[in-house]
């Protein structure tokens, strides 16, 4: 079952906002490609260094949603 | 028992529910048009598993009939807001609205807004707080909340990694968030060579001024692809996580400098700590608290301690405190005495004024430590005044009082060129006589090696 979405009632995301993002992801995803790339070269030679911050990773942290879900089907 | 029922002054722009008092209890009413939504994100596990990371606010089913559902979220003591986090406050909230938004984009669900008010500090750490935010994702749209996010979030921090702290506070004469076209304008020429802030913010302002008008959306269907939208709410998160606040101010390495001895600096801590115990005092607001040194010398005692401070960097100094200590019960904000942040919204109501919201909480006792000088000689206020400011909040004050003789008195009357004599009434029998008005003082002492005296207060007529 499908529903329809309620978020165009409320308010506007702004046609060049969402147009725009097209462009962003497109920079984005070569960004990451290139860091990443980046740190492979910087790994193979030992450069990395590791970071010392404390925020969270964009994923939650032991992500047993997966697990949860698989067993759930 | 009927209680009364009142709307919440925040709560009316999301059809999808409102917030309300039942009671004193704060619950929230679903509209049966968010129904299908509930049931999804209740039923999948998706609410319980936000829950148990403490990312969302817990809450309870605790009425349902066909033309509502009424749930009651935990209790959070003190709602803060955007403009009165320091700058790692406003990142971490940031980085966890994108963090909820790629797990919901996993889930098949999306964050429908983004705005900075969906999420408050509670025990240590950002949590989100607008329950009904999530909504089902749609194969192939993009994000609609991607301009609030940058109006919310992107904007006031790049501001403030380029020009300081000062720029945080334009949030609070922007409820919707800075307008793009304002950030692109005060972003100096070299952000363009970012992509990422070239995209997301000087490219998106011109877009949006570009298709400004275009009312009809002429059955135009705009698409980007999961992955694209991931790739950007990723490339998001990182440009964001490494992003830093450049500003020093003169507090910053403020403990460093003073005159206090390490002898007078433990006796006040000693001090301190003896008459919380004695007032049995289990929430405190501490006013110019710095970066929360000497409320965290009584830290284990507290349920919560609010520190506020005018200085950006010693806020932000004691939130990295905070993470790195994981200290629940210690909530740091900016606040400048002399201009508190007002009611901002609609009837000024929307989002309460700063003091309004601190009475309401009540903590059990108020330090002013190394403040009243400040507040007397540079913002001009007198002494009954500070007082009845002080009153506001608890039953006990512990106050600072130094004594003209004191280095940073001193400095501050010498500062005062030719109107030095108009700042007489500034010494300790004024001070005593004027805050007797409204306060009984039960103790005070001396600080060793210092020409600073600290009372104990107790309000009169509670």
């Amino acid at each position: 079952m499908r529903y329809i979405s309620m978020m165009f009632l409320y308010f506007d995301p702004g046609l060049g906002a969402m147009l725009v993002q097209a462009i962003v992801a497109a920079a984005a995803g070569i960004l990451l490609f290139s860091k990443n790339v980046m740190y492979q070269v910087k790994s193979f030679f030992g450069l990395t260094k590791t970071k010392d911050d404390s925020y969270d990773s964009i994923d939650l942290e032991d992500d047993d949603t997966q697990k949860h879900d698989s067993t759930k089907n | 028992m009927t209680a009364q029922k009142t709307k919440h002054q925040a709560s009316f722009r999301d059809p999808s529910g409102y917030m309300f008092y039942d009671g004193n209890v704060l619950k929230r009413a679903i509209n049966p048009i968010y129904f299908p939504q509930y049931e999804a994100l209740t039923e999948s596990g998706f609410f319980q598993t936000l829950f148990d990371r403490g990312l969302l606010i817990a809450h309870t089913e605790t009425a349902r009939s066909a033309e509502r559902i009424e749930i009651t979220p935990q209790v959070i003591p003190f709602i803060s807001h955007p403009y009165e986090w320091s700058f790692d406050q406003l990142k971490h909230a940031a980085l966890l609205t994108l963090q909820l938004q790629k797990h919901a984009l996993t889930k098949g669900f999306i964050l429908k807004d983004a705005s900075a008010y969906n999420i408050t500090f509670h025990q240590g750490r950002p949590v989100f707080i607008d329950t009904l935010s999530f909504d089902f994702y749609e194969e192939n749209t993009p994000w609609r909340a991607y301009k609030q996010f940058v109006m919310h979030f992107l904007s006031p921090l790049v501001l403030a990694h380029y020009h300081g702290g000062e720029m945080l506070k334009l949030s609070q004469n922007q409820i919707d968030g800075i307008p793009v076209a304002l950030t692109a304008s005060l972003l100096p020429f070299k952000s363009r060579w970012s992509s990422t802030l070239y995209t997301n913010i000087h490219l998106l302002a011109k877009l949006e001024a570009k298709h400004n008008d275009e009312y009809r959306e002429s059955g135009r269907v705009i698409t980007l692809s999961k992955k694209a939208q991931l790739n950007m709410i990723e490339a998001l998160f990182e440009y964001i996580k490494d992003l830093k606040m450049h500003q020093e101010t003169e507090w910053g390495d403020y403990y460093d400098k003073t005159n206090y001895t390490a002898e007078s600096f433990n006796f006040k801590k000693q001090q301190l700590s003896e008459w919380v115990q004695r007032t049995k005092a289990k929430t405190l607001v501490d006013l110019g608290g710095n970066d929360g040194t000497f409320a965290r010398c009584i830290l284990p005692e507290m349920d919560l301690a609010i520190v506020a401070d005018i200085d950006p960097n010693a806020v932000a100094q004691n939130y990295r405190q905070v993470r790195s200590n994981n200290e629940k019960n210690m909530l740091p904000l900016r606040l400048d005495v002399l201009q508190p942040s007002p009611g901002i919204g609609l009837n000024n109501q929307e989002r309460g004024a700063m003091i309004d919201r601190l009475s309401d909480f009540g903590p059990d006792i108020t330090l002013a430590l190394a403040l009243i000088h400040h507040v007397t000689l540079s913002g001009n206020v007198p002494f009954v005044s500070s007082a009845a400011f002080f009153a506001r909040f608890s039953k006990y004050l512990v106050i600072e009082f130094p004594k003209r003789n004191d280095s940073w008195v001193h400095s501050l009357l010498v500062r005062k060129r030719e109107f030095i004599n108009h700042f007489d009434h500034y010494h300790q029998e004024a001070f005593e006589n004027d805050f007797s008005t409204l306060f009984t003082i039960e103790d005070q002492i001396e600080i060793p090696q210092s020409a600073r005296i600290l009372y104990l207060m107790k309000r009169k007529n509670n």
